[in-house]
């Protein structure tokens, strides 16, 4: 079967100023999959996942080379708005940061200003989102009260189905739930698993079980290479680079 | 050991001391301001205009000026004021542009006020021809305090946390809408805090508006924004410099401070609690 590939990157260079972060990186990401990118820190993970939506653009004296396609179209392409690129490419960053609004207003922010104006629709969206997203429920009944007011993996959950009320193609998530407890984590873990369905998810994690538990592919790199891409599966058992497998059995890092 | 002790006790009676210094010298001026002028402080004293050469009557012509010049001033310098910040901490580059910005910015603050009120006069009264006026002594005060707005705007924006921006940023929502409902609403408390300290700064002013708004007296209150106005400070330089009875008017001159300084914490008082009510549910 032809694999259906929805963002692709092609002999990728990145650039801090002077400093070279990435260096030809060229990877396929599959649809409705989930890519884990792994590696030590500092090794351009994040660097990459930043690039898929334009989050990159913000800091002064960075420079992109090589090509990023969405469905076949170069986003760094001059014509393109990376607001709109951003709107189907959502990101879920490492620290909850929801907005000091409502847990209602939190979702129906973005939504309302992407131009969604009927009410019907956006009381509709915010219970498919939160239901999405596993937290209907803990919420359904504050849904007026501050966010801050929830707890971090709740607040986490908030910040995924903040993203899911934009009807991405893409979540670009950049470890998730590094700053949560094990049963937040295990909860952002089955959550996961069932928005591939319907979404495109990249993970960066620094955590290996992890991403062996939720990835059907995973990307090693190491000083801004992509050192080895692979099934998931043959990663952990058999991986082709040496360096992958000392990497992963724990002999650097 | 025991030197280390006292070396401790030392440095902390001295922060004691200075605190204690700076709390008494408040309460002294607080103090002898108000045991001489609150017997000047009548309703007819701030109802009523200045009579018989000003020896008599009351102050209302120079609260309302006031009033309107440091409501004007603010309604200038905010706006004009954020909008700059916004410029230096959201979109401008930072380098050699925003520098100079920046440098002219602080400038403008260290600039003595007398210069204000000279550049008013030349520029707003004479050449654009607004006459001593409400209009032109505003803008001249609302210059005079543009850079403590911009500063404090410029302090309140980059306190926003960036995870703020780059959330709304990552959801597909302009930098434009990212600005004007995230971080702006997020910013405002300490915005607010920079025009309390122009409404001070605005309120007490003399020598800006001496040659741009101020009327040495005028017994009708203004009907235009072209018109003169009274003020009280300018109104306490006069009475107890220029007025033919001094020494005679010594309680109503402090009455006048009395209520300058009420008048400032009033203003002030709005814009605290503005500042509280925004500041709810706004914490991370």
């Amino acid at each position: 079967m032809e694999k259906d590939f929805i963002v692709r990157t092609k002999n990728v260079d990145f650039f801090y100023g002077a400093f070279r972060a990435l260096s030809d990186v060229t990877v396929d990401f599959e649809k409705n999959k989930v890519t884990a990118l792994i590696g030590p820190s500092g090794c351009g993970k994040s660097t990459l996942l930043r690039l898929l939506n334009r989050m990159n653009d913000l800091i002064d004296g960075t420079r992109v080379e090589g090509e990023i396609l969405l469905e076949g179209r170069n986003i760094y392409a001059p014509d393109v708005d990376p607001v709109e690129i951003r709107q189907r490419i959502g990101m879920v960053f490492q620290k909850p940061n929801p907005f000091p609004k409502s847990i209602y207003n939190n979702i129906t922010y973005a939504p309302k200003l992407s131009g969604i104006v009927d009410s019907e629709e956006i009381e509709a969206l915010v219970e498919e989102s939160l239901r999405q997203a596993v937290l209907w429920d803990e919420v359904k009944d504050i849904l007026t009260k501050s966010a801050m007011t929830l707890s971090g993996g709740q607040q986490q959950r908030l910040c995924i189905a903040r993203a899911l009320a934009m009807k991405p193609d893409v979540i670009l998530m950049d470890e998730p739930s590094s700053a949560l407890d094990p049963i937040s984590t295990a909860k952002i873990e089955e959550l996961i698993d069932t928005l591939k369905k319907h979404y495109t998810i990249i993970i960066v994690t620094h955590n290996m079980q992890q991403a062996a538990r939720i990835s059907e592919y995973t990307g090693f790199f190491y000083l801004g290479k992509l050192i080895e891409f692979n099934a998931t599966e043959k990663i952990f058992t058999n991986p082709d680079v040496k360096q992958t497998e000392d990497y992963i059995t724990g002999r650097f890092g | 050991m025991r030197s280390r002790y006292f070396k401790q006790r030392l440095f902390f009676g001295a922060v004691r001391l200075s605190a204690l210094v700076i709390t008494l010298a408040l309460l002294g001026i607080l103090a002898y301001i108000l045991a001489h002028g609150f017997r000047a402080i009548t309703w007819e004293f701030l109802t009523q205009s200045p009579t018989d050469s000003m020896t008599k009557g009351g102050i209302m012509p120079a609260i309302v000026g006031t009033l309107y010049l440091t409501v004007g001033a603010i309604l200038v310098a905010l706006p004009l004021g954020v909008v700059s910040a916004i410029f230096l901490t959201e979109y401008a580059k930072q380098g050699a542009l925003s520098r100079i910005i920046r440098v002219g910015v602080n400038c403008l603050a260290g600039v003595p006020s007398v210069v204000f009120g000279l550049f008013g006069l030349g520029f707003f009264v004479v050449f654009l021809k607004f006459g001593s006026s409400i209009l032109a002594g505003a803008l001249t005060l609302g210059i005079l305090i543009l850079p403590t707005i911009i500063g404090a705007a410029e302090e309140a924006l980059k306190a926003v946390p960036q995870t703020f921006r780059e959330a709304s940023l990552a959801l597909g929502v302009s930098k434009w809408n990212t600005i004007f409902r995230i971080v702006l609403p997020s910013a405002l408390p300490g915005i607010l805090t920079g025009a309390i300290l122009g409404v001070g700064r605005a309120a007490g002013e003399t020598a800006p508006i001496m040659f741009t708004a101020a009327a040495f007296f005028t017994a009708v209150l203004p009907k235009s924004i072209f018109d003169e106005v009274m003020a009280l400070p300018y109104h306490i330089y006069v009475l107890a410099t220029a007025g033919t009875h001094i020494e005679e008017t010594r309680p109503l001159q402090y009455g006048t401070v009395l209520v300058l300084i009420a008048l400032v914490l009033g203003i002030d008082l709005i814009a605290i609690i503005m500042r509280s009510m925004f500041r709810r549910n706004k914490r991370w």
